[in-house]
């Protein structure tokens, strides 16, 4: 099969030779600006910002319904929701936030900042990750169109069976959780193990896996824990979709099945989700304490392992959701060791951040005061953790608010303040300007009293009797002051969360009057700052060869004789100014959006009709045929260099997708180092940006 | 320090709050009045402790790290660094210190196995159900959305039950009843709190737990396992009496109630309950149902429940399923406990019972097309309802 290259290629004689382009093989899309080239995009940044817009979106979609809960649940006996309709909204308030917030989030920082922290040129599989991007965005629509049609899902994000069966759950939205999070699914597992690769694969020369940062780190071992939690998923929703959809009896107990079949698939994959949830932001403190010390991380090796411990004992630890599904004393026993101990490595991680903070010189702008108020708040929730991981209590905690208000300290208190530090952390190497710190620090403490408000009266109120998933209490149980707080608390986090956008609109409008901040607004340490700001499409300009850990500090930093720290050298004689315009890069492509799409047609073909599906199912097969035979380069583009690696390079005219490296598996090097080597450097100011 | 004094001022009194309870909470888990949930509390409470002493040394920590080693804030004449530092200044630089890190993974780990030595102990202590033979022993049925208790006064739960009650289930005082917990529809979870932890009742699984109280009282419980539409409003009793009231109730139970004649009072009402409300609910020695296939009706006894597989059935959703009224007026509640039968002076709550009988969905969620809950009966009459409260007003 010939795979046409749309270019002269250069003979052995010397002569051109121009092969005709088949029937039937498309170009590829060309141009970096405008809506289509976000569309057919394949540049692992843009589709990390993608992921976390998107999330963003999602973030306030999931809020919205928040508010509706507290709404409901702001006095006895409400009357906002009635029991259907707050079925369906605290369904989707959880589904909404683990799978189309919080999994996304960790997915578009993962897509940003892995390739650069490891000085790649992108991903191992370009086109894939945008195949990813457009799953999770396909899928998150899809799940959220059953509200208009005949209701979404009101069996809860952990849908047990049987209550998840076409007998008690009549409507279609249980027919779109399944599907729709098969969808996701597909995103998440297909994101993973292109990381995965990227990651063992594409390192810069010299960045063993003992230099990577932290964050690396941290989001590798989520891909691992991805890659084998998603299946379990995948497989429980398979067989919740044959009940519903053609009368099997997985969960038809009157057929002899056994509900609690569900529940061990479900948080066999459930437990190590919540590990997925929160150590990418584990990752994300432990670049940006760092930074606000002046000092390295504490004990990188505990941190790196810590991290790992975490994951695998994540896998032994998912009965702790079913201490009282009547799964046997000894069960029990062994489930409440396995967590009680996963708490030592959360542990080293918490007491090492202090230990990195500890005589260090700490100046606390947005990001930092997110990343302390992280490592504050996620000792709360680890605690109470700790009080049901003891079973005997947890069997007076379970589904009560004790438990919303533990895991909501978990993912709240960690994983999204660690997003909102990473927010203000990285936006100016994404976007090219920074945030405004003072609305960001009034945002903060709106915030963080707000989540107080919020979350800890629901300990009080758990412990008091109030169950979970409850869509009213009387007057006579006692629960109504704590709850008029927690609804005033969740009125504080959406001001809070407004100030954020507030902060994103207004700082951008500024932003054409300020300074750029340049590569290295922080002083940072890892090698994402070592590019201008916002990165440069082809990230760096030359393959950077990695001696230390924080390499990029130790380029800036060095010491005298007396020990003490000075600097050897002047960010802008270190950071590349992103000039190089010479670097091959993948082309874009038309085929990950157009197979994905697919994806969702199949879903209402299976719930509704199935010429649906048949017309989903030619899409993605078209799809994929049109992504297997695409052309590695868009013939049209002009061309400066035709060899690889030849002679010849220096007519670079600037065509950017310049040659094809597709999907090519990579070469140790994974950038092109041609040009840029013998080139001055950090002679031109970077541009502002607006 | 201000800010300290605040977090430990503010923790002091949300604690206080905490332990002492503002207020009359029917569910508190701190308010125990059964040995399991008082076994349970011990733990909780040593536990809990630890676990706020660790909270106040972390965050202690913090709050001295941020006032201590806040690096100073930019003067006016500085030119301010990168990352918003003053100087290009560096603290000594750490690495890390394999020995305190080794020491801060030993230290929690012990801690832990000192808890968990304790927890284990606990653990087994929750689960030793003794059943001893032939005494009282309960199986709990969990259903949409209300409780069914069996009682099996000879201790036998392989056998039918003696007679049946529904959403309150009375307890002889200071005696550990046995408990069997299942469902006949989607998961439940039998949970009162001040007697002792949850149990799910699982469909097709029969989960053993104990109840037991140290006081005579009443004792509140909500099912605690989403169970669909109406969880919210699933809600049950466990009144726990003196052994002597406990036998005279069990004697009142076992009793059929008496089928009226004309001129009774509560005959009409009667008729009408036989009419349009036995195909669902049993009064014993009442109603009728044909039972052995033959096509002829027999009168329900407590032996209904002989030879059914009465978890499992679909049938059993709607058919004989719904709560049993046989002796309804002994109880204080109805509808899944969720509404009082009686005011707090004493007199029967009729609003809210004929509000029940005439439109069950509108007075708490349900999903009757679906046979789950009680279908309404708008074509009643006034007077046919005043009917029906009369006759149900004779079931003690």
């Amino acid at each position: 099969m010939a795979i046409i290259e749309q270019r002269p290629l250069e003979l052995t004689t010397g002569a051109p030779a121009v092969v005709e382009r088949p029937l039937g093989v498309l170009t590829r899309p060309q141009g970096s600006t405008g809506w289509k080239s976000w569309l057919f995009t394949v540049d692992h940044k843009r589709i990390g910002i993608l992921y976390g817009g998107t999330a963003m979106f999602f973030f306030l979609v999931g809020g919205v319904e928040a508010l509706l809960i507290r709404l409901q649940l702001a006095q006895p006996n409400g009357t906002v929701l009635s029991a259907d309709t707050y079925n369906q909204v605290f369904t989707m308030h959880g589904v909404t936030m683990i799978f189309l917030v919080a999994m996304p989030l960790a997915a578009a920082f993962a897509n940003y900042l892995i390739p650069l922290q490891i000085g790649a040129r992108d991903v191992a599989f370009p086109r894939l990750n945008a195949f990813s991007f457009w799953c999770f965005l396909f899928g998150g629509i899809f799940l959220n169109t059953s509200w208009f049609m005949g209701g979404a899902p009101d069996g809860g994000w952990f849908n047990y069976a049987p209550n998840s069966g076409v007998l008690f759950s009549p409507s279609h939205g249980i027919d779109f959780y399944a599907l729709g999070l098969q969808i996701t699914g597909i995103a998440s597992l297909v994101g993973a193990i292109n990381l995965i690769v990227t990651v063992l694969n594409m390192r810069a020369p010299g960045m063993t896996l003992m230099k990577m940062p932290v964050l690396t780190w941290m989001l590798l071992v989520v891909q691992f824990l991805l890659l084998f939690a998603i299946p379990v998923f995948t497989v429980a929703l398979f067989l919740l979709m044959f009940d519903r959809l053609y009368d099997s009896n997985f969960f038809n107990v009157d057929a002899g099945a056994d509900p609690l079949l569900w529940q061990h698939l479900f948080w066999i994959f459930g437990h190590p989700e919540v590990y997925i949830l929160i150590l990418p932001s584990f990752g994300i403190v432990s670049e940006v304490i760092p930074v606000f010390s002046r000092k390295p991380i504490f004990g990188y090796p505990f941190m790196v392992f810590s991290g790992i411990a975490i994951g695998f004992m994540g896998w032994g630890v998912w009965a702790h959701h079913m201490f009282v599904s009547g799964i046997g004393p000894i069960s029990v026993a062994a489930f409440s060791l396995s967590t009680m101990f996963i708490a030592v490595p959360t542990g080293v991680k918490i007491l090492n951040w202090m230990a990195t903070m500890w005589g260090g010189r700490l100046v606390f702008s947005t990001a930092m005061l997110y990343a302390v108020a992280l490592v504050s708040m996620f000792t709360i929730g680890g605690l109470s953790g700790v009080t049901h991981a003891i079973s005997p209590a947890d069997t007076q905690q379970t589904d009560t608010y004790y438990i919303v208000a533990h895991f909501h300290y978990v993912i709240f208190g960690g994983s999204v303040m660690g997003f909102f530090a990473g927010f203000y952390f990285w936006w100016p190497k994404a976007f090219g300007y920074c945030l405004d710190e003072k609305l960001g620090k009034i945002g903060f403490w709106v915030t963080l009293i707000g989540f107080n408000a919020t979350f800890g009266p629901m300990h009080i109120l758990g412990l008091q009797g109030m169950s979970r998933r409850i869509q009213t209490y009387s007057e006579g149980q006692g629960f109504n002051f704590w709850n008029a707080v927690a609804s005033i608390g969740a009125f504080m986090i959406a001001f809070g969360v407004l100030l954020f956008l507030v902060n994103v609109y207004r700082s951008w409008r500024r932003a054409r009057d300020l300074p750029a901040p340049g590569p290295d607004p922080w002083d940072a340490r890892s090698l994402e700052w070592m590019t201008a700001s916002p990165t440069p499409e082809h990230n760096f300009d030359e393959v950077i060869h990695v001696t230390s850990q924080d390499e990029f500090w130790h380029r800036k930093w060095g010491q005298d004789e007396e020990g003490r720290i000075v600097r050897i050298a002047a960010t802008e004689d270190v950071a590349h100014d992103g000039s190089n315009t010479d670097v091959h890069l993948p082309s874009p492509s038309y085929w990950p959006i157009f197979a994905a799409s697919g994806l969702p047609l199949i879903g209402y073909g299976l719930i509704f009709n199935l010429w649906f599906a048949v017309v989903g199912g030619a899409l993605l097969l078209g799809g994929v045929y049109g992504w297997v035979f695409e052309p590695p380069d868009d013939p049209d583009a002009a061309h400066g260099h035709d060899g690889d690696h030849g002679a010849d390079h220096g007519d670079g005219d600037g065509a950017e997708p310049a040659d094809a490296v597709g999907d090519e598996p990579a070469d140790d090097e994974p950038l092109d180092d041609e040009p840029a080597g013998d080139e001055p450097l950090g002679d031109e100011e970077v541009a502002p940006v607006g | 320090m201000s800010l300290r004094t605040l977090r430990i001022g503010g923790f002091v009194a949300l604690a206080t709050v905490l332990l002492s309870g503002c207020g009359k909470h029917p569910l508190d888990t701190f308010d125990t009045d059964g040995e399991k949930a008082e076994l349970i509390a011990d733990l909780f409470y040593p536990v809990l402790g630890v676990a706020i002493f660790v909270f106040i040394v972390v965050q202690s920590a913090i709050v001295y790290m941020v006032v201590k080693y806040r690096a100073p804030a930019p003067g006016p004449d500085d030119e301010v660094r990168p990352g918003g530092y003053p100087d290009d200044e560096y603290p000594g630089q750490n690495h890390g210190n394999t020995r305190l890190e080794i020491l801060w993974t030993i230290v929690p780990t012990v801690m832990l196995a000192a808890i968990s030595v304790f927890t284990l102990v606990s653990l087994f202590d929750l689960d030793d159900v003794e059943a001893s033979e032939e005494s009282l022993a309960i199986t709990v049925v969990g259903q949409q959305w209300w409780w069914e208790f069996q009682y099996h006064l000879d201790g036998d739960t392989e056998s039918p039950p003696d007679f049946v009650t529904a959403n309150e289930m009375v307890i002889p005082v200071e005696v550990d009843v046995p408990l069997l917990i299942t469902s006949r529809d989607v998961i439940h979870s039998y949970w009162i709190p001040r007697l002792n932890g949850k149990r799910d009742g699982v469909p097709g699984r029969e989960h053993p737990w104990v109840i037991q109280a140290n006081e005579v009282g009443r004792f509140a419980g909500q099912c605690t396992e989403f169970c669909g539409l109406s969880h919210a409003y699933m809600r049950m009793w466990t009144e726990a009496v003196s052994a002597a009231d406990f036998d005279v109730w069990v004697e009142n139970q076992l009793r059929t109630q008496p089928v009226l004649v004309e001129g009774d009072v509560g005959y009409d009402g009667q008729q009408l309950f036989v009419g349009n409300c036995q195909s669902c609910h049993v009064i014993t020695g009442v109603t009728q149902r044909d039972r052995d296939g033959d096509g002829t009706p027999e009168v329900d006894t407590w032996d209904l429940y002989q030879g059914t597989d009465k978890y499992v059935d679909p049938a059993i959703l709607t058919a004989g399923a719904a709560p049993n009224l046989t002796h309804f007026m002994t109880r204080q509640t109805f509808a899944g406990s969720f509404f009082d039968l009686y005011d707090a002076d004493g007199d029967l709550n009729r609003a809210q019972l004929e509000a029940w009988i005439r439109n069950a969905p509108a007075e708490k969620p349900n999903n009757w097309e679906n046979q789950q809950g009680m279908t309404p009966f708008t074509g009643l009459t006034a007077d046919q309802v005043d009917d029906l409260v009369e006759y149900l007003t004779t079931l003690r």
